[in-house]
C-alpha cells in the first residue's frame, strides 16, 4: 500500500476522533456516529442495478444511553486499532483484530468481556468501514483466503506474479484477500466458470477442462469471501469475460450462486464492488436431477429449512423469472435436492465431460 | 387305753394340724416379707409437683426458663387486654438481681383486666386453674404458664412473688406476696394488702403487675431469643405498646395503630367434633332442667337445629320419650356415630381472632427489631438516631391516605400517650443493642380460611419486601404467638421451599445474580438471597403442633396446601415490584459498567490523535453523567405518584430503570420511534381498562374465594373483612394502573413514517444522482470529507442517505482505480 494512501486513511480516522473530541470538549454535546443500517430489514433490491443495495435506514451510535456506550466504545477501539495497524504497516485478519482488541471490562463483581465474541469485533470492523468509507482490505484487515482460482490468468501482487495457468493440472491458487493490491494480467480465457465447492473444482481441473475449453475456474469454497466475489466482478466487467455459476441443486447452493449474481444482505453496502449482475447461474437446476437421471440414492430429502428457504426465495423480486419459478416449484413439489458431486455416480468424468459441456453449449459459450 | 390310743390316734392329727398351722404361719410371714419387698405405693401427685417435675412439658427447660417466663407473662398480659378490647400497654423488665447466684428479677406490668382479688392467689399459683378453658382462640389455654413461673420462683428462691392487682370488677388495688405450695398445688398467701391511693402502683383503671425472682443462666442464644420474641410480638401486635427494660437498656416498641383485631368469641362445639365426653358433658349441664335430648343437642352444639337433632336421635332408633338421664353410654355412642357421618355446615370462625390485613400490614410496615451493634461504633449520636426513629416513623407511616383516618388519629394519641423516648439516649449509648425500625418498600397480605382437624383454621400470610429489610427471614406465629425454635421442622419451611420463586416473575438465576450479596454465598434456597420477610400466622383452637414444646407446626391435613396457595399469591403480588427492582439492579450494574467503558473511548481518541488531552476524560464523563441523570427525571414524578401505595424508598434510583428502556441500538431510529408509540398507546389504554376490569372482577373473585374457603362468610366479622379486602384490592389496582400508564414523554415523537415502497423508489433515485456524481473521479475524496464533516451534525434526514450511498460508490471507484493501475 502506498504511504500516501495510508496517510489518507489515518487522516480520516483522526478526523473522526477529532470530531468526537471537539463535540465533547468544545461543544459540550453528545457525539454521534451515523451509520447506515446493515441487515435483512434494510436491504433493498434495485431493479436498475440488478443487485441488493442498502436501504435508507440509519443507526446513530452515541454514548447517550447505557446500552449504546459499549457499542460506541467498541467502534472507537476498533478504529484506533485500525489506525495502529496502518501506522505499523502491518496486515491482520479479522480474527487478528479481535485478538488485538480483546479485553475485560468492569471490576470484580460486574465483569464482562469487551467483545462477547468475534462477531462483535467483526461488526465493529464493518462499522469502521462504513464510518471511514474505506473497505477493510484497503486498511489491511483481511480474512482467511478461501477463494481458489485456476486457469489462464496472472495475478500481480506487489512485485510477485502468481501464474494460475498451471500446466500440471495439479493445483489451484488461492485468491489473495487484499484485492486492492492485486493487479490482474494476461486473462487469456474465453469465460469464467464459478463452482460452489473446491472438491468439484479439483475434479473439473483434473479432467483438463481448463485446457480443453480455455476457461478460468473459480470457487469460493462455499460462501464466497469478498476477494472471490470481487475477482469475479473484475473478470466480468473489466475483462469482459462471461461468467457462469454452478452450485448444488438445493436452496442453500442456489443462495451461494446468487451471492455472485445479486449480492448479500450482510454486505449490501458493498454490492457495487462485489456483485456481478451479468453472471449466469446455469446449474445445477432442480430439473437436472431428473433430466440427468441422478439415481435416487444420490438424491437427498429436503429439510424443513430448505422448504422455507425455497418458499422465501420464490417471493423475491429477483426470482420472478419464469424459469426460476418453475425450478422452485419443482423443488417444492418433489422435495428433493442434490449435490454436484452426485454426478460422480455416473462416473468421475461425467461432470466435466458431459454435464458441464452440455450446459455451456446451451448458452453458447462453447 | 382308749385315751392313750385316742391320744395316739389324735396325736398325729393334732400334730398334722400343728404342722399345717406352722406352715401357714411360715407362709404368711414369708408372704408378708414378699409384700414388703414388692410393695407398690400408689400416691396422688399434686398437679404442681407434676408440672415442676416435668417442666419440659411446658417448655421450661434449662436455658429456656427466662425465655418461657417472659413469654408466658407477655402472653397473659396480651390475652387479658384483648379479651376486653383494651389497647395493651405492657412494661416488662428483666434485670440481674444477684449476679453471684444467677438470680434475675422479672417484672411484667399491664393494663389488662386484672384478676379478682379473691381468685388471684389461685390464678397465680394453682396449676390447671384458668379462666380460658373455652372454645376460643387465646394465647394461653392450659392454666400452666404463670403457675410455672411462680413454682420456679418458689422452688429456686426464698423470695415471695409480688403482685399488684387492680381487677376490672373491683375498685381497689391489692398487693400480694405469694408462694406456691408445690406439694399441694395451693397458693400460700404471705400477705395481702389493700393499697391506698398514694401507694398505688397501677395507674390505669385496671391492671396487673407481677414481680418474680428466678434462678437461671442467661446464655447469649436465649437472650437473643428473648429479644427476638419481644420484637416479633410487637410486629403482630402493633396496637400494643411494649416497654422492655433490660440491662442492655430500655427498648420501646411503640403503638402504631389503635385498630385491634376483633376479640375472639366463645362458641359451642361443632357436632362433627362430638365425642362421648362432650356429649355427656352437654347432657349433665342440662340435667336439672327437664329437656329432651334433641333440645339439649341443639343448644349445646353449633350448626345443629332442633329439627336436625331430632332426625339424628330418631335415626339412632332411640326413643324420644326416654328421660335424657336414662340413656346409657351404649345409646349415646350411637348419636356420636351418626353425627360423625352427617354433613353439617362448616364451623363458625367467631372464636378465632386473626390479626387481619390492616393490623398485620401496619406491623410489617414498621418492624421493630432489637439489633445488636456488633461493632463498637455505637455512640450517643447513633443512639439518639435510633431512639428518635420511632417517633419520626409514626408520622410518616402509611402515607396512602385512603382509609387511614383511624390510624392517623392513633398516631397522635400514641404520641400523646407516650413521651418521646429521649431517656434512652443514656441507656443505649452504653449498650450494644438498639431498637431499629425496618420499613419495607412493599407489603402484601393474604389469608385463607380452612378446616384442619375439624377446627376452622385461619391461615394469614404477609410479605414485606425491600427497603430497610436486609435479608431473608421467616416469621412464624400461632395464635399471635411468635414461634422461634425448631424452624427447620416447621411446615412453613416446607412451604417456602416448595413454592417456586418464578411465581415472582423472576428466575432463580436472576435472583442469585442480582440479589446475592456475595456471589460465593452457598445458600441452597434461592429465596433466601432476597430481602424478604415472610410471615405465617395460623390461628385455630387446635393448632397442629409437632411437639409438646409448641414451637413448630406439623403439616396436618390441607394446611400445607392452603399455606402454599397463600404464599404463591403473595409472590405473584410481589412480582411487579421485584421485577422493577431487578431492572433497577441490572441498570445499576450497567451504569457501573459503563464507567469502565469510558477509558476505552477516551484512550482510543487520545491514542489516535496522538495527544493527551486530560480534559477529554473529565468532560466526557461529565457529559454522559449529566445526560443520563437529566433525561429520565421526567419519569420520577410520575413514578412516585403512581406508587403511592408504596413508600417510595428509592425515587432517586428510578432514573436507572428508564435507562434500561432505551431503544435497542440494533433498531434504526424510525422503527423504534414508531414501535414505541405503538406500545405507548396500548399501554395507556390497557392501564385504564385494567383498573376497571380488575375492580369488577375483584368482587366476583372475592365471592369465589369465600366459597372456596369452605367456611360460609355470613358472620359479621367476616363481612367486615370482605369490605376491607375490597378496599385493599382497589389500592393495588390504582398503583398498577399508574405504573402501566407511566411512559416516557420524550419518546413520544414520531418521524419518518414513510411507507416502505416510497422508500424503495427514493433510494433508486438517489443512487442515480450519486452515480452521476461519481462519474467524475476527482469527487472521490471530497465526497468522503464532506461525509465526515456532515455525519456528525445530527439534524439531517434525507441527505444522509445520499452521503452514505456516495461513500459506498466511492469504494468501488477506488477499487476500479486500483485495478486499472
Amino acid at each position: 500500500m502506498s504511504t500516501a494512501k495510508k496517510q489518507e486513511f489515518v487522516t480520516i480516522i483522526k478526523r473522526i476522533m477529532r470530531k468526537i473530541s471537539d463535540d465533547v470538549i468544545k461543544q459540550n454535546q453528545m457525539p454521534i456516529l451515523d451509520l447506515p443500517k446493515i441487515g435483512y430489514d434494510n436491504t433493498v433490491w434495485s431493479d436498475e442495478k440488478r443487485m441488493l443495495t442498502t436501504g435508507d435506514k440509519k443507526i446513530e451510535v452515541s454514548p447517550d444511553s447505557v446500552k449504546k456506550i459499549p457499542t460506541f466504545a467498541q467502534y472507537l477501539v476498533m478504529a484506533n486499532a485500525v489506525k495502529k495497524l496502518l501506522d505499523e504497516d502491518m496486515e491482520s485478519t479479522i480474527r487478528g483484530m479481535y485478538y488485538a482488541t480483546l479485553s475485560n471490562v468492569g471490576d470484580g463483581k460486574n465483569r464482562q468481556k469487551f467483545w462477547t465474541g468475534q462477531e462483535d469485533s467483526d461488526n465493529a470492523i464493518k462499522a469502521v468501514e462504513l464510518l471511514t468509507g474505506i473497505p477493510r482490505e484497503e486498511f489491511s484487515v483481511t480474512s482467511k483466503p478461501k477463494g481458489m482460482i485456476s486457469g489462464p490468468i496472472k495475478l500481480r501482487v506487489g512485485g510477485d506474479i502468481i501464474d494460475c495457468n498451471l500446466g500440471s493440472r495439479a493445483t489451484s491458487q488461492l485468491i489473495p484477500t487484499n484485492m486492492g493490491d492485486v493487479q490482474i494480467d494476461d486473462v487469456k480465457a474465453d469465460f469464467v466458470m464459478v463452482v460452489e465447492k473446491d472438491t468439484v473444482l479439483n475434479n473439473i481441473r483434473k479432467s483438463g477442462f481448463i485446457q480443453k475449453y480455455n476457461a478460468i475456474l473459480l470457487t469460493g469454497s462455499g460462501e464466497p469471501d469478498r476477494a472471490t466475489r470481487m475477482m469475479v466482478k473484475i473478470l466480468n466487467e473489466q475483462w469482459k469475460k462471461p461468467v457462469v455459476v454452478f452450485a448444488d441443486a438445493d436452496p442453500w447452493g442456489l443462495g451461494i450462486a446468487l451471492r455472485y449474481k445479486i449480492g448479500s444482505e450482510s454486505l449490501s453496502y458493498d454490492s457495487e464492488r462485489l456483485v456481478t449482475p451479468n453472471a449466469q447461474v446455469l446449474g445445477m437446476m432442480f430439473s437436472d436431477i431428473y433430466q440427468y437421471n441422478i439415481p435416487e440414492v444420490a438424491r437427498l430429502t429436503a429439510s424443513d429449512e430448505d422448504i422455507n428457504r425455497a418458499n422465501d426465495m420464490k417471493k423475491k423480486p429477483w426470482m420472478q423469472n419464469k424459469q426460476w419459478q418453475k425450478e422452485l416449484n419443482l423443488f417444492l413439489n418433489k422435495k428433493e435436492k442434490c449435490e454436484l458431486d452426485a454426478f460422480f455416480k455416473h462416473g468421475f468424468k461425467y461432470l466435466s465431460e458431459t454435464y458441464l459441456p452440455q450446459k455451456l453449449r446451451m448458452v453458447g459459450l462453447i | 387305753m382308749p385315751n392313750k390310743s385316742a391320744s395316739t390316734v389324735l396325736d398325729p392329727a393334732e400334730e398334722k394340724v400343728k404342722v399345717e398351722v406352722e406352715e401357714l404361719k411360715r407362709d404368711i410371714s414369708q408372704s408378708t416379707t414378699k409384700l414388703e419387698k414388692y410393695k407398690i405405693i400408689y400416691n396422688k401427685k399434686a398437679e404442681s409437683e407434676f408440672f415442676v417435675d416435668n417442666s419440659a412439658l411446658a417448655g421450661f427447660t434449662g436455658e429456656r426458663i427466662l425465655y418461657m417466663a417472659i413469654r408466658e407473662l407477655i402472653e397473659n398480659s396480651l390475652d387479658s387486654c384483648e379479651s376486653f378490647s383494651i389497647l395493651p400497654s405492657i412494661k416488662i423488665s428483666l434485670k440481674i438481681f444477684d449476679q453471684s447466684n444467677d438470680l434475675w428479677m422479672l417484672t411484667c406490668e399491664d393494663n389488662g383486666t386484672g384478676i379478682n382479688s379473691d381468685k388471684l392467689p389461685i390464678a397465680v399459683c394453682s396449676f390447671l386453674t384458668s379462666a380460658k378453658y373455652m372454645e376460643k382462640q387465646q394465647r394461653g389455654l392450659f392454666g400452666v404458664g404463670l403457675k410455672m413461673v411462680a413454682a420456679f420462683s418458689t422452688k429456686d428462691t426464698d423470695f415471695p412473688i409480688k403482685v399488684w392487682n387492680k381487677s376490672i370488677d373491683e375498685q381497689d388495688e391489692y398487693y400480694f406476696e405469694l408462694r406456691t405450695d408445690i406439694g399441694t398445688n395451693k397458693p400460700i398467701v404471705l400477705s395481702k394488702k389493700l393499697l391506698l391511693k398514694q401507694h398505688s402502683r397501677i395507674q390505669d383503671t385496671s391492671g396487673f403487675r407481677i414481680e418474680v425472682i428466678l434462678r437461671a443462666k442467661l446464655v447469649p442464644i436465649t437472650k437473643n431469643k428473648i429479644y427476638e420474641y419481644v420484637s416479633e410480638t410487637s410486629i403482630v401486635n402493633p396496637y400494643s405498646s411494649i416497654t422492655f427494660e433490660t440491662d442492655d437498656g430500655i427498648f420501646q416498641f411503640n403503638r402504631r395503630t389503635s385498630i385491634m383485631p376483633n376479640p375472639a368469641q366463645e362458641i359451642l362445639p361443632h357436632p362433627s367434633d362430638m365425642d362421648l365426653k362432650t356429649l355427656k358433658k352437654a347432657i349433665s349441664k342440662f340435667q336439672t332442667q327437664k329437656m329432651s335430648l334433641p333440645k339439649i343437642l341443639s343448644s349445646s352444639f353449633q350448626k345443629l337445629s332442633y329439627e336436625k337433632a331430632k332426625d339424628i336421635v330418631t335415626n339412632t332408633g332411640l326413643s324420644l320419650k326416654t328421660p335424657t338421664g336414662d340413656f346409657s353410654e351404649h345409646d349415646l355412642i350411637k348419636i356420636v356415630n351418626i353425627c360423625k357421618k352427617t354433613k353439617f355446615q362448616n364451623p363458625n370462625t367467631d372464636h378465632l381472632s386473626p390479626i387481619g390485613r390492616e393490623v398485620l400490614t401496619i406491623g410489617m410496615m414498621s418492624e421493630y427489631t432489637i439489633v445488636s451493634n456488633k461493632g463498637n461504633d455505637i455512640t450517643g449520636v447513633t443512639a439518639t438516631a435510633t431512639a428518635e426513629k420511632p417517633v419520626l416513623h409514626d408520622t410518616d407511616l402509611n402515607p396512602q391516605g385512603t382509609d387511614d383516618t383511624v390510624t392517623a388519629s392513633t398516631f397522635e394519641s400514641a404520641q400523646n400517650e407516650k413521651p418521646t423516648p429521649t431517656p434512652f439516649k443514656n441507656n443505649l449509648s452504653k449498650s450494644n443493642f438498639s431498637v431499629k425500625v425496618l420499613k419495607p418498600v412493599l407489603t402484601t397480605y393474604t389469608s385463607r380460611t380452612c378446616v384442619i382437624n375439624n377446627r376452622p383454621t385461619v391461615v394469614e400470610t404477609g410479605l414485606a419486601y425491600g427497603g430497610d429489610i436486609p435479608s431473608f427471614k421467616l416469621y412464624r406465629f400461632a395464635n399471635k404467638i411468635p414461634l422461634l425454635y425448631d424452624e427447620g421442622s416447621d411446615v412453613a419451611r416446607e412451604v417456602i421451599s416448595e413454592v417456586e420463586i418464578n411465581k415472582m416473575g423472576i428466575t432463580k438465576k436472576q435472583a442469585k445474580e442480582q440479589f446475592s450479596v456475595n456471589k460465593e454465598s452457598k445458600k441452597d434456597r434461592v429465596i433466601e438471597v432476597l430481602p424478604l420477610h415472610i410471615f405465617f400466622h395460623i390461628c385455630s383452637t387446635k393448632i397442629p403442633y409437632k411437639t409438646a414444646g409448641k414451637e413448630s407446626i406439623a403439616s396436618e391435613g390441607e394446611l400445607k396446601y392452603y399455606m402454599k396457595s397463600c404464599l404463591s399469591e403473595l409472590y405473584r403480588k410481589l412480582s411487579t415490584q421485584i421485577r422493577k427492582e431487578l431492572k433497577l439492579k441490572e441498570a445499576e450494574n450497567k451504569i457501573r459498567l459503563y464507567k469502565h467503558y469510558l477509558p476505552f473511548i477516551v484512550d482510543s481518541i487520545n491514542e489516535s490523535l496522538g495527544s493527551k488531552n486530560s480534559k477529554l476524560n473529565e468532560s466526557f464523563s461529565r457529559l454522559i453523567e449529566n445526560h443520563l441523570s437529566k433525561k429520565p427525571q421526567i419519569d420520577v414524578g410520575d413514578a412516585s405518584s403512581a406508587d403511592s401505595t408504596l413508600p417510595v424508598q428509592a425515587s432517586h434510583k428510578m432514573d436507572l430503570a428508564d435507562i434500561d428502556l432505551e431503544p435497542d441500538i440494533q433498531d434504526t431510529k424510525d422503527t423504534t420511534d414508531t414501535k414505541d408509540t405503538d406500545i405507548q398507546d396500548t399501554k395507556d389504554t390497557r392501564g385504564t381498562k385494567e383498573t376497571k376490569e380488575t375492580k369488577e372482577t375483584n368482587d366476583t373473585r372475592q365471592t369465589q374465594k369465600t366459597k372456596d374457603t369452605k367456611v360460609a362468610a355470613f358472620s359479621k366479622p367476616n363481612l367486615n373483612k370482605l369490605e376491607r379486602k375490597k378496599k385493599d384490592n382497589k389500592k393495588v389496582d390504582l398503583s398498577l394502573s399508574g405504573k402501566l400508564s407511566k411512559v416516557d414523554p420524550t419518546r413520544n415523537v414520531t418521524k419518518n413514517k414513510k411507507p416502505k415502497n416510497a422508500n424503495k423508489k427514493l433510494i433508486i433515485k438517489e443512487k442515480d444522482i450519486t452515480n452521476k456524481k461519481n462519474k467524475s473521479p476527482t469527487v472521490k475524496t471530497s465526497v468522503n470529507r464532506t461525509k465526515m464533516n456532515k455525519s456528525f451534525n445530527k439534524p439531517q434526514n434525507q441527505s444522509k442517505t445520499k452521503e452514505v450511498q456516495s461513500t459506498i460508490d466511492s469504494y468501488s471507484k477506488r477499487v476500479n482505480k486500483g485495478k486499472k493501475k
